[in-house]
């Protein structure tokens, strides 16, 4: 329980609209995503995780430690809400200075933390303008930077990618993988599914305040029967393939690349389908590549959820 | 699945005291305060009238001078009737301080959504309103009951030990009503600025609530021939206090409980209006 981040049938309403109802989690170590839509819980859920909301029903634990406790929860705790909200009349960093104070670090403590924070966030050059000159990205940047700036073990990022150039959101991503190879927890909530689906260890899917699926990727993949597998086969002789794929009934539905090189299929069962692709390739048929094709968080999401909401 | 190395550090130095994190509010509140050239003219005017009490103290222990001058030395005595006056101006300049300067605490924060950036921190609701009112705590403090002391002591050192020792009492009245005059006008002012998050609309409100409560209050007082009227109006309950408390000889219509009652009414729905707007999430539905 110690080193997990644990949700105990969480239900948050607000009134009478629900926010998040009888989530069961467990994160552990690495980089977590929350997927969903708007309005599926994502922020209600990192508000929770903080301590910022209470919940209406249930419990939850960071790493041992209450939300209602904010003397230890903050210490293990950074988080950085998606809402573009400063204080007024700081400069980059004052702000940062004046939270870590707020945090309780001696003022030179505070300083040295403080430009190791912005350094990380590379917003050196900027850190004596105030904070309302920034431009959109070096404001989420400089807002991450107090997230991380007193070395948090859970790192709460709120659509942390927003208004980031390519080159900034790279940099991002290296930060947060850094975080998690050193055993933090960086939870991350994001509509930008294929950066989701690169960074992440884990996803936490929601639809309307319900966790429709947990963790790994492909586990969350392989437990949708519904829909059957796609797997993208890269070979010489794909109509061949394709027969005999029918043949031995491992196929529901196969379509050629317009390429003649390759085909797309369906089955129900991977792994028996990965046996029999074994004994055909020794026939003859040369294959150059197998490749799961919708074992993705937008495939995953697509299923789950539906297409209506995705963001490619 | 990633392997972690499992090489974070966490942070094992010693951490600032608990109850002193609201002062690092209180310092930045307060520098902000000076940012503005009208607050901090505002400030010092406030020093005038203490500055010239201070010079009457003085005459009033000249008396070669003011004969020198033609004053009789009895028109300038120093009692509680002169404490009384002092606080009543001040009182005032503290609550046009407070219009200019109350506003600016709290609504900024709420309008920039601020507030979930404090309270992610090991920081307490309460804690944010005691730093954002100790400014204010302060301001006033500054203008009212530290000048009103100085002007004891100083009448004091020049009237003697015996006048000291049988007027001390004034001295606690002054601090007394400084302190109740300023907790009324920070939880007003701040309970004010967090539901009116537009700043100059939430002074404006501070002055309404001031003389449209007094309006108010004589309003109902004609109509309705009673006194209850006095109850809407703020300055008038805390005239009654200082009344009491400085033992002048004057006339008030209500009592000085009711007095008491009315004014901790007013704190205890002010505080409860604050608490209920200084939030992490506004709740809208």
């Amino acid at each position: 329980m110690n080193d997990r981040i644990i949700f105990e049938d969480v239900s948050k309403f607000y009134g009478e609209i629900l926010g998040v109802n009888r989530v069961n989690l467990s994160i552990p170590p690495g980089i977590t995503s929350l997927v969903g839509p708007n309005g599926s819980g994502k922020t209600t859920l990192m508000n929770l995780m903080t301590g910022l909301v209470k919940p209406s029903r249930g419990q939850i634990h960071v790493l041992g430690n209450r939300t209602d406790d904010p003397e230890s929860l903050f210490k293990v705790v950074g988080y950085s809400t998606q809402f573009d909200a400063f204080p007024k009349g700081l400069t980059g960093f004052q702000f940062l200075f004046s939270y870590l104070m707020v945090s309780g670090r001696p003022s030179s403590e505070a300083q040295r933390l403080a430009w190791q924070a912005i350094e990380r966030v590379n917003m050196g050059e900027a850190a004596h303008r105030n904070v309302a000159s920034y431009s959109k990205g070096m404001r989420q940047r400089i807002r991450l930077a107090q997230a991380l700036a007193h070395d948090p073990k859970v790192l709460v990022l709120d659509e942390p990618l927003n208004g980031l150039d390519p080159l900034a959101r790279a940099e991002m991503i290296a930060l947060f993988r850094s975080a998690a190879s050193q055993g933090c927890y960086v939870i991350i909530s994001s509509h930008i599914l294929h950066e989701v689906d690169i960074i992440s260890d884990q996803v936490v899917l929601l639809s309307n305040g319900y966790v429709v699926a947990e963790g790994q990727i492909q586990n969350v993949r392989s437990e949708i029967q519904e829909h059957p597998s796609q797997i993208m086969i890269r070979c010489n002789r794909p109509r061949e393939l394709a027969a005999k794929m029918f043949t031995s009934e491992q196929a529901i539905e196969v379509s050629i690349h317009k390429d003649e090189r390759g085909l797309l299929l369906k089955t129900r069962d991977a792994d028996r389908f990965y046996l029999a692709l074994n004994e055909l390739a020794l026939n003859g048929i040369e294959i150059e590549s197998i490749a799961p094709a919708d074992d993705d968080v937008l495939s995953v999401y697509e299923y789950l959820i539906g297409s209506e909401e995705v963001v490619r | 699945m990633a392997v972690y190395r499992r090489s974070y550090k966490p942070y094992a130095g010693t951490l600032t005291p608990e109850w002193s994190r609201f002062l690092v509010l209180f310092r930045y509140s307060r520098r902000s305060v000076f940012r503005s050239k009208v607050q901090t003219g505002l400030f010092v005017i406030c020093f005038f009238f203490p500055l010239a009490c201070l010079i009457l103290i003085y005459l009033a222990h000249s008396a070669s001078f003011l004969a020198k001058i033609g004053i009789p030395a009895q028109i300038l005595s120093i009692d509680s009737k002169f404490f009384f006056r002092f606080m009543s101006v001040q009182g005032a300049l503290a609550f046009l301080l407070t219009a200019f300067v109350g506003p600016g605490l709290v609504s900024p924060d709420l309008a920039n959504g601020a507030l979930p950036l404090f309270f992610c921190r090991p920081f307490s609701r309460s804690e944010y309103v005691l730093g954002k009112s100790a400014v204010l705590a302060v301001l006033l403090s500054e203008i009212t009951w530290i000048p009103g002391v100085i002007l004891f002591v100083m009448q004091a050192s020049l009237a003697g030990a015996s006048w000291a020792w049988s007027n001390l009492w004034i001295a606690g009245s002054l601090i007394l009503s400084s302190l109740l005059w300023i907790a009324v006008l920070s939880l007003l002012a701040m309970a004010l600025s967090a539901w009116v998050k537009w700043r100059i609309v939430a002074g404006a409100l501070l002055l309404a609530v001031m003389f449209f409560g007094a309006g108010f209050g004589q309003a109902v007082n004609a109509v309705l021939r009673t006194d209850f009227g006095y109850f809407f109006n703020l300055p008038y309950l805390m005239g009654t206090v200082w009344i009491a408390l400085f033992q002048v000889d004057m006339e008030q219509a209500i009592s000085i409980t009711q007095a008491w009652v009315a004014i901790l009414v007013y704190c205890t729905v002010c505080l409860w209006l604050l608490l209920r707007k200084v939030r992490a999430y506004e709740v809208i539905r």
